[in-house]
């Protein structure tokens, strides 16, 4: 690679001269997550009531986010979209690749997060509505108050899953010349031609960040499953594996024990 | 004060309720028997338009509401005027013992939460769980659950109280504590259907007995009447399963 000897001392002096690059990573997590949810939520609302053609059109999206790298989807965004609203004489050739990023990002993310939040709303059985229906709660009482509540619970472990996966899906903006982590690793790499050490400060970075997300992900999702309390491993028992059905998993192992009684 | 008449309910081509009437009086504890698929636990969850019927009225403490046409504001009504324990408690999960009594008397009722709370503390205090409030339903045994279940249908002081099969997916042993608070609420006048499996008990409990078979009503009566004495052919069929357990030799 370079023609420089490996020296430590590169690695941490290229980590703190990481640092300020991290608010673009952050900006393009952060805000990708955000509208991401609100698009999941809309994407996942016609599949969860089966209106029909919305339906349909909601799982081609999905599929299609799901179905493509994101490598591509950021070109065909980035190349694609400025030429289709030339069409309709919107001129985007001035608007800053960062859009562009935060625009596919959120889409990317918002296909994940509708099937979190389907897999998690399907997760709540049913009875419970019908309780909430019997006590006398209508359709939106019943969903806001009992099964929305619920359903953030548990998909918390998959949301957090997505959350970092989109953290290190954004070291891909680089190729539209963002100068987030990844591109100014790739510019000092260039320029010092210290590439190794560049790279071991940038996947330190990452995993920080990642590791840090992840610990937060895994108390929040203690703290909202603090009423099942086998399934948010709060007692000293295995933990049950991670999927949607682990609540269900804990109630029937309730129930198990209760029959030994 | 609840009437019932003609109601029909199917499944694509499959009948499963044929035109049932029923009539229930003030007060009434009503005992609906009858084996499996027998359509008693659809012709339940009808009173409370869990189900659907396809035809029929229904009449609950003078409303009444045409199955054939009907408006969102008609079903919320009818449901006001009733609760419902289900077979499988179903509690809110994410919330503890005191909050799953108060959240209908807060969200629908709209009554002021302290006020809601003091409702609450009365009823699970009537069903023996006084010192379980800030329980959560997974800190709970069956039948501490469905004693919540039957608080929380109290709370809401309803015309009529429906109970599905609620000892059913109970341990034997903790059948007793659920069984015992509801003979206590039906002392106290509330009106009742409970769907049930236990004959000892609606023979015990109930003013009034229904027994279905094939989504009719094949016979009903006063609970002396049918199990000591029933007409049908069916319904002597049917509890001579439930024989007094003296006819066994073991």
């Amino acid at each position: 690679m370079g023609q420089h000897g490996f020296e430590i001392a590169y690695v941490f002096e290229y980590f703190y001269r990481l640092l300020p690059a991290l608010k673009v990573t952050l900006l393009i997590v952060g805000s990708s997550i955000g509208i991401g949810t609100i698009v999941g939520l809309l994407v996942a609302l016609p599949q969860l009531y089966r209106i029909p053609v919305l339906r349909r059109l909601s799982q081609l999206y999905v599929s299609f986010f799901r179905g493509t790298p994101i490598l591509i989807q950021l070109f065909l965004f980035y190349y694609g979209v400025p030429e289709v609203l030339k069409l309709f004489y919107v001129d985007l050739t001035r608007t800053p690749a960062l859009f562009f990023v935060i625009l596919t990002y959120s889409l990317h993310s918002g296909a994940y997060i509708a099937e979190v939040i389907r897999g998690a709303v399907s997760a709540v059985d049913r009875g419970q509505v019908e309780a909430a229906y019997a006590v006398g709660m209508n359709g939106f009482q019943a969903f806001s108050r009992i099964v929305l509540p619920q359903a953030l619970s548990i998909s918390i472990p998959v949301y957090g899953n997505v959350v970092i996966g989109n953290l290190k899906d954004t070291s891909l903006a680089f190729t539209l010349g963002i100068l987030d982590i990844t591109g100014k690793a790739q510019s000092m790499g260039t320029l010092s031609q210290r590439f190794i050490e560049v790279y071991i400060s940038l996947a330190a970075l990452y995993f920080i960040i990642s590791f840090a997300l992840q610990k937060l992900f895994e108390r929040l999702e203690r703290r909202l499953l603090r009423h099942e309390p086998a399934a948010a491993g709060l007692t000293k028992e295995p933990l049950v594996k991670r999927s949607f059905l682990r609540r269900e998993a804990a109630s029937s192992k309730w129930r198990r024990k209760e029959a030994q009684l | 004060m609840i009437q019932l008449s003609q109601i029909k309910k199917s499944y694509g081509r499959q009948q499963v309720l044929h035109g049932i009437d029923l009539t229930v009086g003030k007060g009434d504890v009503v005992a609906i028997l009858g084996p499996s698929g027998s359509g008693k636990t659809t012709l339940l969850r009808c009173i409370n338009y869990l189900e659907r019927p396809s035809e029929g009225d229904i009449t609950i403490d003078g409303f009444t509401v045409h199955c054939k046409r009907l408006t969102k504001s008609d079903i919320h009504q009818l449901r006001l005027k009733s609760a419902m324990v289900f077979q499988q408690y179903n509690l809110f999960r994410h919330k503890t013992a005191l909050e799953n009594v108060m959240e209908g008397l807060v969200v629908v009722h709209k009554l002021p939460k302290e006020q809601a709370r003091l409702r609450a503390v009365e009823m699970l205090e009537k069903v023996g769980l006084g010192d379980k409030l800030d329980a959560y339903p997974s800190q709970l045994s069956g039948g501490q659950q469905q004693r919540v279940g039957i608080a929380r249908a109290l709370a809401l002081s309803p015309k009529v109280i429906l109970l599905d099969e609620p000892t059913s997916s109970l341990d034997p042993e903790l059948v007793g504590e659920v069984l015992s608070v509801i003979r206590k609420i039906a002392k106290e006048g509330i009106t009742m259907i409970i769907v049930t499996h236990e004959m000892s008990f609606a023979q015990d409990v109930a003013s009034h007995v229904v027994f279905m078979d094939n989504g009719t009503i094949v016979e009903q009566g006063k609970p002396r009447e049918i199990f000591q004495s029933p007409k049908e052919e069916r319904t002597k069929q049917f509890l001579k399963r439930f024989a007094p357990e003296s006819a066994y030799s073991i």
